[in-house]
């Protein structure tokens, strides 16, 4: 019989345009659009930065005509120069501001002086952050001047620039890349598949218990010889099951980001994914899904079983989008590790295990506690939906 | 036969029902102490204002709700300790019946004919004969979605009686329905009467119960204010018409 019923409702669900497109369309998009965009924005940002031709505002008595030739003398890599002068500090804030200028510099009344003197002499640059990639072609020039400053000095003193350098300092990094991109960006793709396996939820959930009571199918559905456990068992594994495939066409996506549009265009990067996309990856991230997802879906049918319709159901629902996003989040931040606390917080443990999966560091331990808590919760969750849903006056609109 | 015994039924009313029904109490009694016995192959109608308690009772006799107290047998099953074992050997159909319009009534009569444990050997034949019967085939394949009232109200009945059940129990089955629709089922009524089956109906519309019911109980604020044969019913009317004779006994029944 639960068979019948989970047949039945697959099709329903399957045949339902906005089960559709959360579980199927959105989930296998979003994650090519997200990458597209991303890298076309950065790749046209970073390209405009640095091909912009710079006017670049100076504060500087006639008597530094070195500091100002060296401009022209900047390598080609550094792009073009304009060089303006400017009167005092405020106007040239303005024109940076205004964007007429993309830096400014000042060079303080006693340069030269300084200068003269080998001690470090001031200089002031203006910058607008808000400009991006402005403050790094700054910083490029100021590094490019410093150092021709640098070896003016050391010819002076007649000095090697080794000399000033008693080590030689080597760090060398003993994370694989495989670790060092899984704790910086495996927060992301857990992330992902608890939205997405969240929402994948939702419109089943409501669709196939307030929606059939509001319908009236589900007063029929009870008048047949079937059990209220099995009625419930067979709704819940379509509503589970739909979380668990808008999870898997997140992966889907992934995959085709990667494989099909080859969005990833870093060899290094995607040598790494290839090793974290692999077949054990897989099955142990369904181990934590599984049972996640079936809590997600003991949260929501409650709540669907005592709303009286529709709406009312979803007005709860969508709201607990944020309850779910927050622990998710925790996976971007760095230095919240996986432990015996955190194992047995629901959602959290989820993130932090895929994390450490990504990274190749996941002690098997804290995998079963995590693994445990949810099983456990998604029992008590399930119990709690048939409580709900064995009361008589949920089952009629 | 349906036998019904001392039959009661309490709802707990939540802190909004008891605000909406400016009442302290804690609970509501929507059925009280009613026992009545359906017969096979006569007509028994549950006759009632809106709020009498039909739909209670017939939710308890579908085994929907559970009653706070009495017996229900169907066809000697106890209804309150088997309710699984008794929803075999019903039919239930409202007049607001849903039906899932993203199925074909094909696939919706085949998905009851499982849950009801209809064979393989016993389906085919008994979908023929109601399709044809009801003049389905040309929409068989359709989603039941872009179906009119009518050939819903076909599927509803199909989907009724595809596990040929021996008890057929109506709730106001014709209401919010068109003339054509309703003669479908009143049809249906009457055949199920011929084939020997028990069928009991409610209804708050006197025609109707005078065309076709063999028995009636009058429910009142749930309690039977009115129980017999339709024919006593017209013999001892005090009133010069059936509707005038259910409003009298309703007055002299309703409590102060």
């Amino acid at each position: 019989m639960i068979a019948t019923i989970f047949k039945k409702e697959l099709l329903d669900t399957l045949r339902d345009r906005r089960t559709l497109i959360t579980m199927i369309f959105i989930p296998v998009l979003i994650f090519p659009f997200i990458m597209t965009i991303f890298m076309k924005v950065s790749e046209s940002f970073s390209k405009e930065a640095a091909e912009k031709p710079l006017n670049i505002g100076i504060i500087a008595p006639e008597k530094h005509a070195d500091f100002v030739q060296s401009f022209n003398a900047a390598p080609k890599t550094l792009g073009k120069n304009i060089l303006v002068p400017i009167q005092d500090t405020l106007k040239m804030q303005e024109l940076i501001r205004q964007d007429s200028l993309q830096f400014g510099i000042f060079l303080a009344p006693d340069f030269e002086q300084k200068l003269r003197a080998k001690t470090p002499a001031e200089v002031y640059i203006f910058h607008n952050v808000t400009e991006i990639g402005m403050k790094d072609r700054a910083e490029a020039y100021m590094d490019y001047l410093s150092r021709l400053a640098e070896q003016k000095r050391y010819s002076e003193l007649k000095i090697q620039a080794s000399e000033l350098e008693p080590y030689a300092l080597d760090y060398r990094n003993v994370a694989s890349d495989k670790e060092t991109i899984g704790k910086l960006i495996g927060g992301f793709l857990p992330y992902l598949f608890i939205i997405f396996g969240f929402i994948g939820c939702m419109y089943p959930a409501i669709d196939l218990f307030t929606g059939e009571k509001e319908r009236g199918t589900l007063e029929t559905l009870l008048t047949t010889p079937v059990s209220r456990w099995q009625i419930l068992v067979g709704k819940m594994g379509v509503v589970v099951l739909s979380g668990i495939m808008a999870a898997t066409f997140t992966l889907i996506g992934i995959f085709l980001s990667i494989e099909v549009f080859q969005l990833v265009k870093d060899p290094r990067l995607l040598e790494v994914i290839h090793q974290i996309l692999t077949l054990k990856f897989i099955l142990l991230l369904y181990l934590l899904l599984i049972p996640m997802i079936t809590f997600f879906a003991g949260i929501m049918i409650p709540i669907a079983v005592n709303a009286k319709s529709f709406k009312e159901a979803q007005s709860v629902i969508t709201p607990l989008n944020m309850v779910v996003i927050l622990p998710a989040m925790v996976g971007f931040f760095p230095g919240v590790e996986l432990n015996a606390i955190t194992a047995c917080i629901p959602v959290v443990n989820v993130v932090l295990s895929t994390k450490e999966l990504i990274a190749g560091t996941l002690d098997i331990g804290l995998l079963f506690l995590s693994f445990g808590t949810m099983v456990l919760l998604a029992v008590l969750m399930v119990t709690l939906s048939y409580k709900r849903f064995d009361k008589e006056r949920n089952l009629v609109a | 036969m349906i036998e019904v015994n001392h039959l009661r039924k309490e709802f707990e009313l939540t802190k909004t029902q008891r605000k909406e029904l400016d009442t302290k109490d804690r609970i509501a009694v929507a059925v009280d102490d009613i026992s009545f016995t359906c017969q096979p192959g006569r007509i028994f109608s549950l006759l009632g204002p809106n709020g009498a308690g039909k739909t209670t009772t017939m939710r308890m006799l579908s085994t929907l709700f559970k009653p706070t107290s009495g017996d229900i047998r169907i066809q000697g099953v106890d209804a309150v300790k088997n309710p699984e074992e008794a929803r075999r050997l019903i039919g239930f159909l409202t007049g607001s019946t849903g039906l899932y319009a993203r199925l074909t009534p094909n696939e919706l009569i085949r998905y009851f004919a499982n849950l009801y444990g209809v064979s393989k050997a016993d389906y085919e034949p008994r979908k023929k004969y109601l399709f044809d019967l009801l003049n389905m085939n040309e929409f068989q394949n359709k989603r039941i979605g872009k179906l009119s009232t009518g050939m819903k109200q076909k599927v509803s009945i199909c989907r009724t009686m595809i596990h040929d059940p021996q008890v057929v129990i109506f709730d106001e089955p014709t209401s919010g329905l068109d003339v054509i629709t309703a003669e479908n089922i009143i049809h249906l009524i009457r055949d199920c009467k011929n084939q020997g089956k028990t069928v009991i109906f409610s209804s708050h519309i006197m025609s109707e119960v005078d065309l076709l019911c063999d028995d009636l109980a009058i429910v009142h604020q749930g309690k039977i204010a009115y129980q017999g044969t339709m024919e006593s019913f017209r013999e001892n009317m005090q009133t010069p018409n059936l509707t005038a004779e259910f409003i009298r006994i309703v007055h002299e029944n309703t409590k102060s």
